[in-house]
Order: C-alpha cells, then structure tokens, then sequence
C-alpha cells in the first residue's frame, strides 16, 4: 500500500498534467461545437508548441516570452492551414464523418513527418520558466512550473469565457455550434467560423505544449497520447463549457497519477481508456453535466 | 439469419457479372492478374502481396460493419490481435495443429466480439469511434504489458505455417496461392452475405436506422452480427499473419494497423464489393513504391490518402461509375 506522502505527490502531478489534458480537451470541444467534427489530430498541436518554441528559443535565442507568444501563433496558423487544405476540400463536399476522421489522422501522420524532416527526432525540453524550486511542502514537492500551468490555465479559460460571452466573433462560434444553417441564414460566415475554430483550437493546444515541455520533453511522436488524453478529458468533461473540459482533464490527470502509484506506470493507458469506455457507456453526456446545460 | 418463419423473396436471380461493373470486374482481374505475376516474378514481392491478400480478409470483414452497415469500427485491430496470440500460443505453448488453433481463435474473438459490441454498439458517430478506437488500443497495452502470456516486446517466434496434418505450406510462392485461396473463399462468402436477408438488413440500415426498424429489421441485433462477423475476419487475419511470417509482436497489431487497414479500405472503396480486395492490393504495392523514395514515403502516403479522401471519398471502385456518367453526358 502506498503511503500518504506517495499518494499527495501523485496527486499534485495529477493536477498539473490534468490541467493540460484540460486544455487540449477544450480546443476539441471549440471544433467539435462550431463544425461537428472531433479532429483526432488535435495532440499534433502540443507537439508543435513545444517544438516550436524550443525552436525559437534554442536555435534561434529569443527570450522565453517572445518564444512562447510566437510559438503559438505559429501554431494557429498551423491549425488554419489544416482547416483550409484538408477539412474545408472535405466539408464542402459532404464527406461522411469517418472519412474526416481518418483524414485528420492522416494530417497527424503528415505532420509528424515533416517534423521529423525540418527539425530532427531527438527528444528535446528547456528549463522551466521560473528556474529553482521545487517548492517543498513537508516531504511534497511542487515544481514551480505547475504555477505556470495553473496560473496559464485559469488566464485561458477566462479569456475563451468572455471571449464566447461577449464579443461578436465568440457569439458568432456559437451560433454556429447551436445551429449551423440557421446560423448561416443569419449571415454567419459558417466556413470563416471554422477557420477561426482551427485557429482557437490549434493556439489552446499549443499553449498545453509550450507549458507541459520543460516537466517532460517534446519529439515528434508525442502528439497521440497527448491527443487520445485530451479526448478522454473532453468526454469526461462534457464537450460544453471551458470549465467543464478544465474539470474533466483534472479528474483524468488525478486519475492516471494514482493509477501509476497502485499499478505502476505500464498500467496508465489501460485505466484512463477503461475510463473513458465507462464514461461513454454510462455517462454519455459527461460526467460534469454537458451538452445539456450548453451556454 | 435463416429462420423459418420468414418468407422473404429471393432477390432477383443476378448472373455474376451484372453484380459488378465492368469496371469493377477489370479491377479485380488486375488484382489476380498481380498475384500471377508476383508468382512468376517471386522475390520480396512475394512477401507483399502474401500481406495484401491477409489485409484483404481482413478488409472484407470490415467493410461488413463499415461499408454495408455505416458504422464506425476503428479498433478491429483487437481482434487481430486475439486471432494472432490465439494462434501463436496454442501453436508454440501447447503443439496444436495450425488450423484448429485458427479456428479456436476465430471462436475466442467471436466471443469477445459479443460481450465488448453488446454494450458498445449503443454508440453512435464520433462516440463509437472513439470507443472502438480505444478497444484496439486496451488490446494493444494488454499484448505489451501481460508479458506472461504475451511474452510482452519480445513476442512469439516460430509459429508453424498452415498445413493439415503432416502437409505443411513452407515455400513462400505456395502460401500467398493458398492465402489467394482463402481470401477467394471469404469474398465469396461475403458475397454470400451480403445478398442474404442479412446482407440486405445491413444495407438498410447504412441508409436510415429509423428506415430499418420501421421495414422489420432488427437494428441492434444486425448491427451485432455484423460487428462478430467484421470480428472473425479480423481474427482470421491475425491468425494467417501469425502463421504466415511465422513471427508476432505487439506492434503488428497496433493503432497502424487500424489506420492502415481503414486506408485500404477508403482507397478500395467502402461499401462496394471488390473495394476491400482492391484497397489491400493497391494499398501494399503504393507503400512498397513509396518505401523506395527513402525519407519521403510516410509523408507521400498521408498526401495519397489525403488526395484520395477529398478527390475520390468513393474510392477505386466507384471510379467506374465516374468515366460512365462521362460518357452518357
């Protein structure tokens, strides 16, 4: 039986993964509400977050704000070109659901590769943002990153809640994802509506990478954890609200950590997919409410 | 799905190559034509094309629950799986003859099909995807973790080939004739099948479920069976590769399988007859085209089945209809 100390520290690592997996969880429900579709590519944007800003920062030496603030814009045009060269070709003529699917993971296959070509596939992290800790609790450490992500975390969801509440655009997404025809009968530019969901969606996973790589590493293959975890978190969370997919990617990451402590790390895949299989059966709508209560 | 209290008509007696188009017909003779051809060449591509005609059983299965059903299943690769450790541990641990332990898999995997597709097929769209999708990959950790049994990375060598008795099939140009065989068998099979009742039942509900039910058909249950009998082909399939490359690991049946296998089925055609075939065929020649450009080939086959997603969604098979509609306007 672990002991108590052994069980709060995977409890802290729990949060700060499970705020990711929160993150990426939400870029899932911004596409997922404004077209309908689950883009499976979604963990290729935390790797290309991480890579490109240890990119920018590594190679290039630019100061760690400016690496991170263009890291992720170049993620967001990354998720715009996704959107116009592959989704759209698709959206405009009706391909059936699966078909879109296997197209996203081909993106993801796609993507890695010319990762792989451009910026090698060496393992690759930085230093943390804040250097020194961890801060020690008692025999508790806590990194100093996990401020960061929390911190980070708390900005995002904020900002996408007044962004959906009170601007034009944000009440136009969601327009869309009520009612797509009658949203375009409204003269909501339901195709631009998309671009700007990729682009939302790509930037929120690109932060999660950015965030989450000086705690681990980034290579171009970590992309389909990432994306299968945020997955998980999303249907835990509901596919609704900000918060409701923040909550769910806590409740997942809290999940995984105590199931490495008690059945060891092999083990941890096996738990959150039994998981999510549980979630789908029972809970169809999410554990924390859903679709139902959609803002 | 013979029962005596129905009195359903035959379908209008079809001759064999009103079935098909033309088109269709020629594609496949392509196909046989290859197989000749790679059994006269001999070489690596013998070992190519004993693949294609696996995936291809593998294929035809899938296409029953995703072609003719519409539904989304992408985690047939777990019963592969159980169809490749099934064959590989009752042949290596425990001696049994090659064929029986093929088709005590076929059993194991049917069975499983039942207790994991009753809950799962509640599901529907994006959902049962993802479900189906995280059944390959439980399967997929289990095989690597379980080491007792799975003998985890390490896998299982030296698996017999397929034979009955003391007649074994050793020479390579004899098992891709005897896996041309198989494969015949279960595309008539499918055939079979799918212009059975059950066939038919299937077909109606890819076009409405509501449709379906109102005309008689039993939705969960059709949709069931179809979901077992995608889940023995698989389960054949894993069992032919165990025995015919002798040799098995976990990544063989991994999430690229599931990928790999759905492209072969986009790029044959989903849903039509010879698609599955054509898809697996194409599919393994195009990868070993590609291999040759050394660093490129990943990248050209996610841009193929890009272009083949958005430019062709019907696939190879439905090109036919294409050059018709052509010619009459």
């Amino acid at each position: 039986m672990p002991s108590g100390v052994e069980l709060i520290q995977s409890l802290v690592n729990g949060i700060g993964i499970g705020l990711i997996y929160g993150l990426i969880a939400i870029g899932f429900s911004v596409i997922y509400n404004a077209s309908g579709i689950v883009n499976f590519a979604q963990g290729v944007f935390v790797m290309l977050g991480g890579m490109f800003a240890h990119t920018l920062l590594m190679r290039y030496g630019l100061p760690m704000w400016l690496s991170a603030i263009l890291a992720t814009l170049l993620t967001a045009v990354a998720g715009v070109l996704v959107q116009i060269f592959v989704i759209n070709p698709m959206w405009r003529r009706n391909a059936p659901l699966f078909a879109i699917i296997l197209a996203t993971l081909a993106v993801q296959l796609l993507i890695e590769q010319i990762v792989i070509l451009t910026l090698g596939d060496q393992p690759r992290t930085y230093p943390e943002f804040t250097a020194g800790g961890p801060l020690k609790i008692g025999a508790i450490a806590v990194p100093y990153q996990l401020f960061w992500i929390l911190g980070c975390g708390a900005l995002m969801v904020f900002a996408l809640t007044q962004f959906f509440e009170r601007t034009r655009m944000g009440r136009a997404l969601r327009a869309c994802a009520q009612n797509r025809e009658a949203a375009a009968l409204l003269g909501i530019p339901v195709e631009r509506m998309l671009v700007v969901a990729f682009a939302l969606s790509a930037a929120l996973g690109g932060v999660a990478g950015i965030l989450i790589t000086p705690t681990q590493y980034t290579a171009y293959l970590i992309g389909t954890p990432f994306g299968i975890n945020g997955f998980i978190a999303a249907i835990i969370g509901g596919f609704g609200s900000p918060v409701a997919g923040l909550v769910g990617g806590i409740f997942l990451g809290v999940i995984q950590s105590e199931a490495i402590v008690f059945f060891g790390a092999g083990f941890k895949n096996i738990v959150s997919l039994t998981l999510l299989l549980i979630v789908l059966l029972f809970f169809p709508k999410g554990l924390f409410g859903g679709l139902a209560k959609k803002t | 799905m013979t029962s005596p209290a129905i009195t359903s008509a035959k379908p209008p007696a079809t001759k064999f190559a009103s079935r098909f188009d033309r088109f269709q017909v020629g594609l496949l003779g392509l196909a046989a034509l290859a197989v000749v051809g790679t059994l006269i060449y001999g070489g690596y591509l013998l070992t190519v094309m004993q693949l294609a005609m696996i995936y291809g059983v593998f294929c035809i299965g899938l296409n029953f629950f995703m072609g003719y059903t519409g539904q989304a299943s992408f985690g047939q690769n777990a019963f592969a799986c159980i169809g490749g450790y099934g064959s590989a541990i009752l042949c290596v641990q425990f001696g049994w003859e090659p064929l029986l332990a093929l088709i005590a898999s076929m059993v194991i995997a049917g069975i499983f099909a039942l207790i994991i597709g009753y809950p799962t097929l509640r599901l529907r769209g994006h959902y049962l995807a993802m479900a189906t999708f995280s059944l390959g990959l439980i399967t997929y950790d289990i095989s690597i973790q379980w080491t007792s049994v799975t003998q985890g990375y390490m896998g299982y060598a030296g698996i017999p080939p397929l034979g009955i008795g003391s007649f074994t099939v050793d020479s390579e140009r004899w098992k891709l004739v005897v896996l041309a065989v198989i494969l015949g068998f279960s595309f008539w099979l499918s055939l079979r099948m799918r212009d059975s009742r059950f066939g038919r039942g299937l077909r109606a509900i890819s076009g409405s479920e509501n449709g379906a039910a109102a005309l008689g058909v039993r939705v969960p249950r059709f949709k069931l069976i179809a979901f077992i009998v995608a889940a023995l082909y698989a389960s054949a399939a894993g069992s032919l590769f165990a025995h015919t490359v002798g040799f098995i690991s976990p990544e063989v049946y991994g999430p690229q399988m599931a990928v790999m296998t759905f492209t072969m089925l986009f790029v044959g055609g989903v849903g039509t007859i010879v698609g599955p075939i054509i898809g697996a065929v194409v599919t393994s020649l195009l990868q070993e085209v590609v291999r040759g450009s050394g660093h490129f080939q990943d990248i050209a086959y996610a841009v193929v089945l890009l272009a083949t997603l958005i430019y062709a969604p019907k696939g190879l098979s439905a090109l036919g209809a294409l050059f018709r509609r052509k010619k009459e306007a």
